[in-house]
């Protein structure tokens, strides 16, 4: 290994009493605390989906609202953001900020996707004729599957929002001839935050989506 | 968690490969999973527990390799342990508590209006319209052209079709009429059995909805009432 990238990995962070670097110990934290936050949305919806949704008092059949293809593609394409936000930290660590920008833009661009396909999904559930998925009933009921579905699937848009607006400040910010290897950990953790947001979809999607046509 | 390395940089290059494939490992399981579900070849619960596999596999894989923690220390794999165990407890927690809950999931109230027929067949105790009044089939039979009095029964009142589902069991069933001027009650005892799907034929004097009847259900410790 050459001196340069040697000095490159160091990332100039200082000395911790851990041996990890604060910011590091502080994103982990608030990850096992956002698994809490997602576990308990996950629970609330996984009980009150019982409760079936109805439309003009009709039973609604939640496999008519669910669009399995749209949601599979925009898991794969959340699936394949996760490695390119991986490469990313990886170049970045290596000092390369050609491949870093490009790998970033790809997780950006992927990410920017699936909020698109959650748009979509959310306004073709609202308005399916007949199978309207709402918040509440045209008699002003609950619709108790639909709010904690919304709540939750929501919820996770909002992370994969602020996760883009995030990667794309990182984005900018290398255009501005400053970034160098000592920004590295804080590329790393916007992407445990990255990877987070996967690992949370990658348990909605069975759960929530499958499920629905398992039982 | 080797922690670094004598070479960080070749290590890195090295684990664009583990990247690499740990992404196409991750597709070809969903892949899996999006099969399973349109094939439908095993029952639920092989179902269910295919997906529980996968979806840790796939989660474990994800926070192992891409979130570093096979590389980093101890520390950060038990801060995210630390929610995730709490997260798990929570949702056992939870589901535990609510599994006593008889959920209704249906309750419908509809008024038998299928009129009379020609060359139909119809069955033991089937109500049809026969012009303004209402009447019950004494026995199986083929009808002929022409209405025969003989093989029905005529009945008071309006024939209404009560059909319910309950989801978690339920010890008691109750479902009375909110009119005093349309008396209906029905008392049931399930065989306690995880999902009841019942329906029965009332004869009430007026036409009604479900919104004129309450239905009451019972397990050990819940009562839940719809309407």
């Amino acid at each position: 290994m050459s001196e340069a990238s040697a000095h490159a990995l160091e990332h100039h962070e200082p000395v911790t009493s851990t041996g990890i670097p604060n910011k590091k110990v502080l994103m982990w934290a608030f990850l096992g605390s956002d698994c809490m936050f997602f576990g308990t949305l996950i629970s609330t919806h996984l009980i009150y989906r019982k409760i079936s949704a109805t439309v003009g008092g009709n039973f609604l059949d939640i496999r008519d609202v669910f669009d399995i293809e749209l949601t599979s593609f925009s898991t794969f394409i959340l699936l394949a953001s996760s490695l390119f936000m991986a490469l990313a930290v990886s170049a970045i660590h290596k000092g390369n900020l050609n491949s870093t920008r490009w790998m970033l833009l790809g997780t950006i661009v992927f990410g920017a996707i699936f909020l698109a396909c959650q748009v979509y999904e959310f306004t073709h559930f609202v308005h399916a004729p007949g199978n309207e998925l709402t918040l509440s009933t045209y008699r002003g009921e609950p619709h108790v599957f639909g709010s904690t579905f919304y709540v939750l699937t929501g919820t996770h848009g909002t992370h994969v929002a602020i996760g883009v607006f995030w990667l794309l400040g990182w984005l900018a910010y290398s255009f501005t001839g400053k970034m160098s290897t000592a920004h590295a950990l804080d590329v790393e953790i916007c992407g445990l935050y990255w990877h987070f947001v996967d690992i949370v979809w990658i348990i909605i999607f069975p759960v929530i989506y499958l499920m629905e046509y398992a039982m | 968690m080797s922690g670094h390395s004598e070479d960080p940089v070749a290590e890195e290059s090295k684990r664009f490969f583990t990247f690499f494939n740990l992404s196409m490992f991750l597709v070809a399981i969903t892949g899996i999973e999006i099969v399973i579900i349109y094939v439908k070849t095993f029952d639920s619960a092989s179902i269910i527990g295919v997906l529980f596999a996968t979806s840790v596999v796939k989660f474990f894989g994800v926070v192992w390799w891409f979130m570093h923690l096979k590389w980093d220390k101890i520390l950060n794999t038990v801060l995210f342990l630390m929610g995730l165990v709490i997260a798990l407890g929570t949702y056992f927690a939870v589901i535990y508590m609510a599994d006593s809950h008889p959920v209704v999931e249906k309750f419908e109230v509809a008024k038998i209006e299928d009129a009379w027929k020609a060359d139909h067949s119809y069955k033991a105790n089937d109500y049809v319209l026969q012009g303004e009044a209402y009447f019950q089939a004494k026995e199986d039979h083929l009808s002929n052209k022409s209405f025969e009095p003989k093989r029905w029964k005529k009945v008071d009142g309006v024939p209404h079709a009560i059909s319910f589902r309950i989801i978690g069991g339920a010890d008691m069933i109750e479902i009375n009429s909110k009119n005093p001027g349309n008396p209906f009650f029905l008392l049931s005892h399930p065989d306690g059995s995880e999902e009841i799907d019942e329906s029965t034929i009332a004869l009430l004097t007026e036409n009604a909805t479900s919104a004129d009847f309450r239905l009451k259900v019972r397990s050990e410790h819940f009562w839940t009432e719809a309407q």
